[in-house]
């Protein structure tokens, strides 16, 4: 039976995995959980939709840069025509004008690039505080925040980081976990082992961007 | 989560959650769409009208959902995908019992979010061929504030008409989830009927949650 590359754990670390996951677990009810309660609390829905969007624009850069690499010229367009209209007449970001106009978000990042050059996702890590990643997307994240990230050029130079990459790392690091809670909270409901849940999740979403949003194979049923 | 893309993320799971409420029972745009495609349109307009919309009890509801699932899912091939080598090694009261806590798991996870509708729509996108005797159709469930998310459906042929055998939700395959969940379970508790025990567990925790 012929599977795809991501339906296989791959998880030679689990027991490690697992240790950290608990951890995570301990550290988002202590500490992450009352935090986005008081975000939720003292920003209205509409402003957390802003702020996530103004962040996503932020990001833009690194997602154009990585259309290039990977050859997507027609995505870099898209890319690069959201982040003006977003930026101009979206108010720096605040708003997606440009998906009501019809131009369609995505998301690029290194580790795709590496995956569209063939290098495969490698090990399965589970990393507290930032969640599910492989070998390929850690690495990938890492090229992102040193090379392809505006903020690293903005502050090349500077040495340690400086505040506005500190304010951004925790704006982001907040809208994050306030746009993941739920869904996390509700796949952990309906699954038995949250962890294999959560590992087949990742996978599963990082073949879908990778294959920039087309269906995958599904031979399996027709066993 | 930044070495996951986090919009991705938030939109594959969130999309989990809010398909249990939108997608069996969405207001379906679907028009002129052939055979497979006017499936999905049937049943899940059948779904809002006949379950969410209904003024009748969360009980009866849940009764309803789960004779729907019944009738247009595919549940042995479902089992068969979701256990593969551990349901063919199952004896057939085994492959019954977690057909019944299977069909369990769905009807009451899902029916948890029943009263979240809010006039969440449908609309076709297309369909394409998907394997042997296969269609995939696509979607789009369209909520309000303009948020939207991707879910496809995977239909096969059966001799009385379609069965829908997996639902993905911007990327994320339920079969392949429960498959990825449950091997896992099997292999931990090192019994078929490990994993029967943790579903009837889950069953009754999920039960006793709604009152049911």
């Amino acid at each position: 039976m012929a599977r795809a590359a991501y339906e296989e754990n791959n998880d030679p670390l689990e027991p490690m995995n697992r240790a950290m996951f608990k951890v995570d677990a301990g550290i988002d009810k202590a500490l992450i959980r009352p935090v986005i309660k008081g975000y939720r609390a003292v920003v209205p829905a509409q402003g957390r939709k802003g702020i996530d969007n103004f962040l996503n624009n932020i990001r833009s850069p690194i997602t154009f840069i990585n259309d290039i690499l990977q050859g997507e010229i027609t995505r870099a367009g898209q890319t690069l025509g959201r982040m003006a209209l977003n930026t101009g007449v979206g108010f720096f970001g605040f708003f997606d004008v440009a998906e009501k106009w019809g131009i369609e978000d995505h998301n690029e990042d290194f580790g795709q690039t590496l995956a569209v050059w063939g290098v495969g996702d490698g090990p399965y890590v589970y990393v507290p505080l930032l969640g599910p990643t492989t070998a390929r997307d850690g690495i990938g994240f890492g090229i992102d925040a040193f090379l392809t990230d505006p903020l690293a050029w903005y502050s090349r130079g500077t040495g340690a980081m400086n505040w506005v990459e500190w304010a951004y790392f925790g704006s982001a690091y907040i809208d994050t976990k306030d746009v993941t809670m739920d869904p996390l909270d509700e796949l952990k409901k309906s699954s038995l082992d949250y962890y294999a849940a959560l590992r087949s999740s990742y996978r599963q979403i990082r073949a879908k961007e990778i294959r920039n949003g087309a269906p995958g194979p599904m031979e399996d049923f027709d066993q | 989560m930044p070495t996951l893309s986090r919009r991705a993320f938030a939109s594959g799971v969130s999309a989990i959650a809010l398909l249990s409420v939108a997608a069996p029972l969405s207001a379906v745009m679907a028009q002129a769409q052939p055979d497979a495609a006017a499936f999905v349109g049937d049943f899940t307009r059948k779904g809002i009208t006949d379950i969410l919309s209904a003024p009748i009890a969360n009980t009866e509801k849940q009764q309803r959902f789960r004779d729907m699932f019944k009738t247009y899912f595919d549940l042995p091939g479902i089992g068969r995908f979701v256990l593969t080598r551990y349901w063919a090694a199952a004896t057939p009261e085994e492959q019954a019992k977690f057909t019944k806590l299977f069909e369990d798991v769905i009807v009451y996870t899902w029916s948890r979010r029943f009263s979240e509708y809010n006039g969440q729509s449908l609309m076709i996108q297309g369909q394409q061929a998907d394997g042997k005797d296969g269609t995939l159709v696509k979607s789009t469930i369209v909520g309000n504030n303009s948020s939207h998310f991707g879910v496809d459906w995977r239909l096969r042929k059966r001799p009385e008409g379609f069965k829908v055998l997996d639902i993905v939700i911007e990327g994320v395959s339920m079969a392949i989830t429960y498959r990825q969940d449950y091997s896992t379970v099997i292999s931990q508790t090192g019994s078929f009927a490990g994993l029967l025990a943790q579903m009837e567990k889950q069953v009754a925790d999920l039960k006793a949650q709604q009152g049911a």
